[in-house]
């Protein structure tokens, strides 16, 4: 009876050529161009801040910089004129975008570092940039945390003679596998912020528009209540539901998340990650099966509600409004988990229904869920799904819902 | 056997309803203690005029509605208690119950006959026939939005008696429908009753009723206000026709305004 209800409700949808492009090929065709898009332009803007030579002015440079500056300079795109310069003059061209950077550094600077103790203040340098420009701020960067980070390490060089010193420094220098290493860290750490945030709001998407129209649709056209007349248990009509319009739920957002794959390419490129996605990231069989888990719980308890506010609404229309808070609500707890910190969440909060799944995801991501934590939010998820079901199946019983009696 | 032993239906309003209804009070007394027996081999009529409870009767014997008070058992089971037992029983003829218009007329009548228990050879044998009586033949395999509106009427039919119920609820059967198609309805109705079915429908057309029905229950306002034979009927309110005798019973009730 079970399998013959869902796969009505299957038949229904995969066979109205409407439905399956509105649900499965629509959204997934504006998510790639929409991603490819954002991530070219990205592209683009970071491309043109990388061409762009920066102007950057030094004031009172001591010898030892000018010195060390000439052996990078190559590595940069970066026009630098040496002198002695006014402060308040380069505000103003600073501000208009016409100058980058000033650094100015300390009156005897080198005979300050060289007598530089614990006891005195350690000599400055100051920087004057306007970090509301893409240009200022990556020539900030790349002298602050470049050039003078360099600068720095050789003046300690200078000063500590240590022969191990000197060798830890070049190991370090040298080591690019641990620069790659680190790299893919963060291209995974935001996968980790962006993908379960995005799987939590598409699962949801991409079962609104079909729950609505085949269930408070189904009432408003009268079919329901023909439904209703079979010997039929209501609770096996409202899991016949709830199962068929997940299974449509999950093939929708693996469409959407086929076409986030696909996009990747084109918005890693813009961060200089090529090579480096979810694809990358070697997952074990546990943790598939946990993510597995996790997503069919919380398409349960989407669907659930979806049925459940169908039902009880007396047309498409009336659904649509009741719709919108909820998804709220589910935007509003996927974004939430995008700003916490992964690792150490409290067991509760992977108790709170929604909030917990995309949770325990963004926690898989970075390899830190517990079993427990994975346990306590399936659970928590199955336990909500049942409920909705049996309130499902209340309203099936409810003649003032159902006929308006 | 379908039992209605004081069987009152009472509505809750809300606000909203009380201001579409024009009605002061919270609740509506929609059926008022009625009582009535139908049998077998029978053509039943619920008789009355709009709004008399004659919807609300066939609904509660179909398990769609709870009655607030009395009891009904259909073949005897409890309406309330046994719904399931008394839906494998019935088939609920109406035209708010709709079919959905994306499928074809023969996965409609395999997915109803599913739902029914039926085997697949069963419900082979049972569309056959229903699809050959009401001329669907042809449409079998066309979407039921394509078809016409009397097609669809008559495939909602099929749909509904697809296990052969003992039992043949039909509210206001021939009520938008064509000529035609009346006529084959109403001449399947009786094919049911040969048959030893039971069948209880209801309408305001009294020509219909003195036509099709053995018996009759008049009802106005919710009360019943006459039953019996069409016979008795008219006997009990020495009238020539059904018509006169339902405006008889309607000026004793109501009044005069009519």
């Amino acid at each position: 009876m079970l399998l013959n209800i869902i796969s009505k409700e299957l038949k229904r949808v995969f066979s109205d050529r409407r439905l399956v492009i509105s649900t499965f090929v629509i959204p997934a065709i504006s998510i790639y161009v929409l991603y490819s898009l954002m991530g070219n332009m990205m592209g683009n803007v970071l491309g043109d801040i990388e061409r762009h030579t920066s102007i950057v002015y030094v004031s009172n440079a001591p010898q030892s910089f000018s010195n060390y500056f000439d052996t990078v300079k190559d590595t940069y795109n970066m026009e630098v004129d040496f002198g002695d310069y006014d402060k308040n003059e380069f505000t103003e061209r600073i501000r208009s975008g016409e100058v980058d950077l000033l650094v100015e550094f300390e009156d005897q600077f080198d005979a300050k570092v060289a007598s530089y103790s614990d006891s005195n203040q350690s000599p400055e340098i100051m920087t004057f940039s306007n970090p509301s420009e893409d240009y200022s701020n990556e020539a900030k960067n790349n002298f602050v945390f470049d050039i003078l980070e360099g600068y720095e390490k050789e003046i300690l060089t200078d000063r500590f003679g240590n022969i191990n010193y000197v060798k830890a420094f070049d190991v370090d220098a040298t080591n690019q596998e641990s620069a790659i290493l680190d790299e893919k860290k963060a291209a995974a750490s935001g996968l980790g912020m962006i993908v379960p945030m995005i799987l939590a709001i598409i699962l949801f998407a991409g079962a609104m528009g079909i729950g609505m129209d085949t269930i408070a649709g189904e009432k408003e056209r009268g079919t329901m209540a023909t439904l209703l007349l079979t010997p039929i248990p209501r609770e096996t009509i409202a899991l016949g539901k709830v199962i068929g319009l997940g299974i449509v739920a999950i093939i929708s957002a693996a469409c959407s998340f086929g076409a986030i794959i696909a996009s990747l390419p084109n918005m890693l490129s813009s961060f200089g990650g090529e090579g480096v996605g979810p694809i990358g990231l070697s997952f074990s069989i546990l943790q598939y099966v946990q993510l597995f888990v996790i997503m069919i719980t919380l398409v349960g308890i989407y669907v659930g509600l979806i049925c459940l506010i169908s039902v009880r609404a007396r047309s498409v229309k009336e659904a649509g409004t009741y719709m919108a808070p909820i998804y709220m609500i589910i935007m509003i707890a996927a974004f939430s988990t995008m700003f916490s910190k992964s690792g150490g969440v409290a067991l509760y909060k992977f108790a709170i229904p929604v909030y917990g799944s995309v949770t325990a995801i963004k926690e898989m991501f970075s390899f830190e869920l517990s079993l427990m934590e994975f346990g306590v939010t399936s659970g928590v998820s199955i336990i909500v799904t049942a409920i909705i079901i049996k309130l499902i199946t209340k309203t099936f019983n409810d003649e003032k819902v159902m006929f308006n009696a | 056997m379908i039992e209605v032993k004081n069987f009152t239906k009472i509505y809750h309003l809300s606000k909203k309803q009380m201001k579409e209804q024009k009605l002061k009070a919270s609740q509506k007394v929609a059926v008022d203690h009625i009582n009535f027996i139908a049998k077998e081999g029978q053509i039943f009529g619920l008789l009355g005029p709009n709004g008399a409870g004659k919807t609300t009767t066939l609904r509660s014997i179909a398990t769609l509605l709870n009655p607030t008070k009395g009891e009904i058992i259909v073949q005897g089971f409890d309406v309330t208690k046994n719904p399931t037992e008394v839906r494998r029983r019935i088939g609920f003829l109406t035209n708010e119950l709709k079919l959905d218009t994306h499928f074809t007329p023969a996965y409609t009548m395999s997915f109803f006959g599913k739902l029914h228990s039926m085997s697949a050879k069963d419900i082979d044998s049972r569309t056959e026939e229903l699809f050959e009586y009401f001329g669907i033949k042809d449409f079998a395999n066309k979407k039921i939005s394509d078809l016409s509106t009397g097609m669809m009427q008559k495939l909602s039919i099929a749909v509904s008696l697809i296990h052969d119920p003992e039992v043949v609820i039909f509210d206001e059967p021939t009520n938008g429908l064509d000529i035609i198609t009346a006529r084959a309805v109403t001449d399947y109705l009786q094919k049911l009753k040969e048959r030893g079915k039971l069948i209880i429908v209801s309408t305001h057309i009294m020509t219909v009723a003195e036509k099709l029905c053995d018996k009759v229950a008049i009802i106005i306002g919710g009360k019943k206000v006459a039953d019996g034979t069409i016979l008795e009927v008219l006997n009990q309110t020495n009238a020539t026709n059904l018509e006169d005798a339902f405006f008889e019973l309607y000026k004793e009730n109501v009044g005069e305004g009519v």
